[in-house]
Formats: structure tokens, C-alpha cells, sequence
């Protein structure tokens, strides 16, 4: 994959590139600011972006603003946002123009190599990745504690599960149950929550999302 | 039209009457004093009694008159004019057993109480203030007010000893002076009654005195929650994560199945003093808020809280980073109320602002009675609001809702 790194501490851009790079992929430029950001990922148009909040020149929310900005110019430019900090209102943002290919994981999220690189992927194909506290936040927010109160634990756990991003098959083997299992459970929560299910798996992770994010916007 | 005049000139004439009797207490002791004192002959050393009288009559009487004329003025034109007298501090017993009444040490409570009594009294810079109203008033607003039932009195004598030029003379001033002659009270007691500028200024440095010594206390304690929080948390696992780092390391060759596990438990270790760390910073200052200012912070916040919360705000609006501060918290603390104290399950924010100021109001629909008090939560935020001049407003009936109001105004920056 042609991946573009923006992130403006040297060490961490520096481990990021030397990470993605020993997994084979190849870095074509790294930004450190807002504006350079939107810049490299327009010219390069890459398969994927890791790209920080935090940025210069403002050191507020430089790097969100490029990569949304970045994506209205291309729709569903895959961008993974990294941050110190997980937020659903930025979550809710990412996700607004229903488009896929966004990820949005804490920083530490690459304290596991396999699993980074496997969010990676998925938003380079167009799937989504979201950390797992932005999920239950969203999950457990105002109204949509109502509208998913039709559930199953069981459900609700595989809805949680699949809203990370994660595959019929990722969510069986978290929860050690079978691949045939877990269809059985996305069919009967689908229809619950009214949702059209969807062969495509990314389509249909954001079928999810794109439901949570308009249950509750303040 | 000539009714309404009528009416004008009825209610002015015991307008007139009521501020005349009010402003001319004190000419009237003095007047009886030198009366008193021509009746006893006018020798040389009869005025001591009657003029001791007098003046102690003076200064007993300025401050009920002043009071008077202050709330006549309210109750005639609505100015409420400030009265800025010094209010009387709790007497308190220091750790010592002497007594503090806010202006000295007395060895008892009754020394304590007089003392306190008596400055109030005495040294309050409001007495001379009152005073020098009480001298000019008469010679102004009383000489005015005294002109309807001057004529007044004129017409009866002069119809009662049939000289009838006086006495339509008389009436005629009385009646074309009612509707006026008590006015010249308002401006009178409005420029000399309200708090000197040195009086306002006093109150100003008491004001600013107990805030910073709010502000250095709030600062000293939250200093000391985040060195507590990074000596318990962050720092100490660090060393464990070192220490654990350390043993891998030795173990590489012999053991690499334990050094491995090792190296898994410090990555976990690892993961939890970040998340401790960021808990700490949000407590601090929530990172949205330096991200995206107030109205995405209060966004951010609702979007977290179990309420279901609306925000209504204007995006743009961006305050100085004290105050977006200080209203963040605010609005996280009432919130907080509302779901542990009130039990509620809708809120309501709503954000307005200008370059005059912001007004944040937060209402939930919970059970109600909250209010401030001494040394409660929202009494901590009064405090925290008044080092901007902001102001709180709760709004709480038994059984709810609660409505909070915040007002900070922008100049204080």
C-alpha cells in the first residue's frame, strides 16, 4: 500500500513510517502541518493516511479539518486519525458523509502491531476502524440506549463488535462462536434495528455506524 | 386632561409634604435648639445644652433620614439608589481564644460585638457621607419641597386675618408648584446618598481580596490532585514498567517465554498509564476545549453524558481560554448534578454570547432543590465565576426543574 504519515512528533512519525514500512508497505510523504497535510494527500492521492489530530500551526484540531477537508475534495479518501484522545463528536464527524474509509484509534492502538495494521487495511479497502471506547460512548449515548434496548446481550455485543469494523469471522473468533453463528445474530439484530442487510461487509459496518451517529446528535 | 392635572398636582403636593418633613428633621432639632436657648435668655454659656442636643441629634437621626429619602426615591421613580454601608462580619473565636470581628482581636465576645458596633458606626466613611446629605438636602431639595405648604400655610393666614391678596397669592403658588416642588429630591439624593467613589472603591479591594484568596486556595489544591495523581499513577508505573523491561531483558537468553510475558505485561502497563494520563489531562483541561473551543467541548461533553441533552449554540463563538475554561467546568459540574443529585434524564444547554459577555444556561428536568450553599458544589462555582464578575443564577423548586443560569461578561479580560 502507498501510505501518507502525517504527525508532527518526530519520534512518533519516525516509528510509524519504520512500522508500516516492516510490514511492507511504502511511505510517499509525511506532513507535519495542517495545510501540508491536505497538500500531500491530494497530490498523492495514497491507499491509506495515518494521520494525528493535534497539529501545527494552531496545535488544535489542524489534522481533522485536513484529512475532512482532504475528503470532500476526493469522497472516501481512506484516512486513519490517530489521537491522544478519543471523541464521538469527532467520530460522528468522520463518519457524517456516510462515504467509509475512515478510522479514528487512539495512538496507543499501535502498542499492537498485527491489530494496527489489520485497521489499516480495512480502512484502505474502504471498511471502517473505531476504537472501542468511541463505541461504547456511541453505543450508550442519550437516545440510542433506547432504540438498541430490543437487543440481546448477544447482539449487542456483536453490534458492538461489528461497529469497530471488525468482519463476521474477526467477531467470531472474539467471541468464540462460529462464522455461521455470528451471520445468524447480524440478521436477526438487522432486522430489529431495521437496517438492510448488506453483503458487503464494509457497507454494511456503516450501515451500523451511519444508524448510531444519527440517533443522537445533540 | 384637567384631571390628570388634578391628579399630578394632589400627589405631588403630599409628595412635597412627605420629603419637606423628611429632609427637615434635622433643621427642626436645631431650630428648636436655638429656640430653646433664645427662651432661656441667650446668656453666653446657655447654648452648651441645647446645641450638645442638637448635635447628638444630628448624627442620630442622618442615617434614618437618608434610609428614608432612599426609599421614598425607589418606591417614586424605581432608581434604587446603592446604600454601601459596611456590613457586619461574623464574630468569630480564633485558635488563640481571642475573638476577630473582622477589623481587630478582642479578649471577649461582648469586647468584640462593641468594638465592631462601633466602628460600623463610627468609622464607617458612609456616616460623613450621610451627614453632609442631611446638611445640603434641606438647603436644596427641602427649600423646594417646602414651597406647596408654604403657600398653603400663607393662604390660611391670609384668608384668616382678611388679607385675601396673600392668601390667593398663596394658593395660587401652591397649587402651580405642587406637581414639581418634590422633584428636585430625585437628583439630590441620587448624587449625594450613593457610595462615594472611595466606598466603592473599598468594596471593590474587599471583593478582590476574598477572590484571590479563593483563586490561590482553588490553584494550591488542584497543584496538589495533579501531583498526587502523576506521583501514584503515571510515575510509579513507569518504574514498574522499566523494572519489568529490565528482567526481559535478562531473561532473553535463559527464558524467553517468561521475558516475553513480560514484555506483553509492560505493553498492558504501558496502555494503562496512558489511559490514566488522559484522564488526568481531561480533568485538567479537556483537550476538545483546545481543539475546538467551548461550544465543541459542551457538544463533546453532552454527546458522553447519559442525559439526553440538546445544545443550542452559535458555533463561532470563541471566548477568551479562562473563561471557555471555567464555563466548561461549570457546565460539566452542573451536569453531573443533574444526573447524581437531581436524577434526571433530559438537559437542556444553550450557549449565547456577544462581545459583551456569554450566557450559558443549563436546565434538566429532574426533581429539583438545588440551591447555593455555603460551601456546597454550587457555591464553589459562584466562587469560581465571580473571579471573571460572572454570576450565577439557580432556579430550582422542590420537584424540579432546574434552571442554572451563568452570565460572564467578556470585559473582564
Amino acid at each position: 500500500m502507498r501510505i501518507v504519515v502525517a504527525e508532527d512528533l518526530y519520534l512518533l512519525r519516525d516509528g510509524l513510517v519504520r512500522l508500516v514500512e516492516a510490514y511492507g508497505h511504502e511511505v510517499v510523504a509525511t506532513a507535519t502541518t495542517g495545510p501540508e497535510t491536505v497538500e500531500a494527500l491530494l497530490k498523492w492521492r495514497p491507499d491509506v493516511a495515518v494521520v494525528d489530530v493535534r497539529m501545527p500551526p494552531g496545535q488544535s484540531d489542524e489534522g481533522l479539518r485536513a484529512a475532512l477537508d482532504a475528503r470532500r475534495e476526493v469522497p472516501g479518501l481512506p484516512v486513519l486519525i490517530l489521537s491522544q484522545h478519543v471523541e464521538q463528536l469527532y467520530a460522528r464527524e468522520l463518519l457524517a458523509d456516510g462515504t467509509g474509509g475512515v478510522g479514528y484509534l487512539l495512538k496507543e492502538s499501535v502498542f499492537d502491531a498485527d491489530q494496527f495494521i489489520d485497521a489499516l487495511e480495512r480502512v484502505a479497502a474502504g471498511g471502517t476502524a473505531m476504537d472501542p471506547a468511541v463505541i461504547a460512548k456511541l453505543l450508550s449515548s442519550g437516545s440510542s440506549t433506547r432504540r438498541l434496548g430490543r437487543l440481546t446481550e448477544r447482539e449487542h455485543s456483536v453490534l458492538r463488535l461489528m461497529a469497530e469494523g471488525l468482519s463476521n469471522q474477526a467477531i467470531g473468533r472474539r467471541l468464540f462462536l462460529s462464522e455461521s453463528a455470528i451471520s445468524k445474530y447480524t440478521t436477526s439484530l438487522f432486522g430489529k434495528l431495521g437496517i438492510t442487510d448488506d453483503d458487503d461487509s464494509n457497507r454494511r459496518v456503516l450501515a451500523v455506524l451511519t444508524y448510531l451517529n444519527a440517533s443522537s446528535a445533540p | 386632561m384637567m384631571r390628570q392635572w388634578w391628579a399630578d398636582a394632589r400627589m405631588g403636593f403630599a409628595r412635597a409634604c412627605v420629603v419637606a418633613g423628611v429632609v427637615m428633621l434635622v433643621p427642626a432639632v436645631w431650630a428648636v435648639a436655638v429656640a430653646l436657648w433664645l427662651w432661656w435668655g441667650g446668656s453666653p454659656w446657655t447654648w452648651i445644652a441645647p446645641f450638645a442636643w442638637a448635635a447628638i441629634g444630628t448624627f442620630a437621626l442622618s442615617r434614618p433620614v437618608c434610609r428614608m429619602t432612599r426609599s421614598l426615591v425607589e418606591k417614586w421613580t424605581g432608581a434604587v439608589i446603592p446604600p454601601g454601608y459596611r456590613q457586619a462580619a461574623p464574630i468569630t473565636q480564633m485558635a488563640t481564644g481571642y475573638w476577630w470581628n473582622g477589623f481587630s482581636y478582642e479578649r471577649t465576645r461582648r469586647d468584640a460585638l462593641m468594638d465592631q458596633r462601633m466602628r460600623l458606626r463610627w468609622r464607617d466613611p458612609a456616616v460623613w457621607r450621610d451627614l453632609r446629605f442631611t446638611m445640603i438636602a434641606p438647603l436644596t431639595a427641602g427649600v423646594a419641597a417646602a414651597v406647596p405648604p408654604a403657600g398653603l400655610v400663607a393662604a390660611v393666614l391670609g384668608f384668616a386675618t382678611s388679607s385675601p391678596l396673600v392668601g390667593v397669592l398663596g394658593l395660587v403658588v401652591a397649587v402651580v408648584a405642587a406637581p414639581y416642588a418634590w422633584r428636585p429630591a430625585v437628583p439630590v439624593a441620587v448624587r449625594l446618598l450613593r457610595p462615594t467613589p472611595a466606598m466603592a472603591l473599598a468594596d471593590r479591594v474587599d471583593e478582590l481580596t476574598s477572590q484571590r484568596a479563593d483563586a490561590t486556595v482553588a490553584q494550591a489544591a488542584e497543584i496538589r490532585r495533579i501531583e498526587r495523581d502523576l506521583h501514584d499513577g503515571a510515575q510509579a508505573r513507569l518504574v514498574a514498567l522499566g523494572l519489568s523491561l529490565a528482567t526481559a531483558e535478562k531473561l532473553m537468553q535463559t527464558d524467553p517465554d517468561r521475558a516475553r510475558a513480560l514484555l506483553r505485561d509492560a505493553r498492558a502497563g504501558a496502555a494503562t498509564s496512558l489511559n490514566e494520563l488522559r484522564e488526568l489531562v481531561r480533568g485538567i483541561n479537556p483537550p476538545v476545549l483546545t481543539e475546538r473551543g467551548l461550544v465543541d467541548a459542551v457538544r463533546a461533553f453532552a454527546l458522553d453524558s447519559p442525559l439526553e441533552t440538546t445544545v443550542s449554540a452559535d458555533g463561532r463563538l470563541r471566548l477568551e481560554p479562562p473563561i471557555e475554561s471555567a464555563v466548561y467546568f461549570g457546565v460539566a459540574e452542573l451536569m453531573t448534578n443533574a444526573v447524581k443529585h437531581a436524577h434526571a434524564t433530559r438537559a437542556r444547554i444553550s450557549i449565547a454570547g456577544d462581545e459583551t459577555g456569554v450566557v450559558v444556561e443549563v436546565e434538566d428536568d429532574g426533581r429539583g432543590g438545588a440551591g447555593v450553599r455555603a460551601g456546597g458544589g454550587l457555591d464553589g462555582l459562584r466562587r469560581r465565576l465571580a473571579v471573571f464578575d460572572g454570576t450565577l443564577e439557580v432556579t430550582s423548586p422542590e420537584g424540579g426543574p432546574t434552571r442554572v443560569r451563568m452570565v460572564v461578561p467578556c470585559e473582564s479580560l
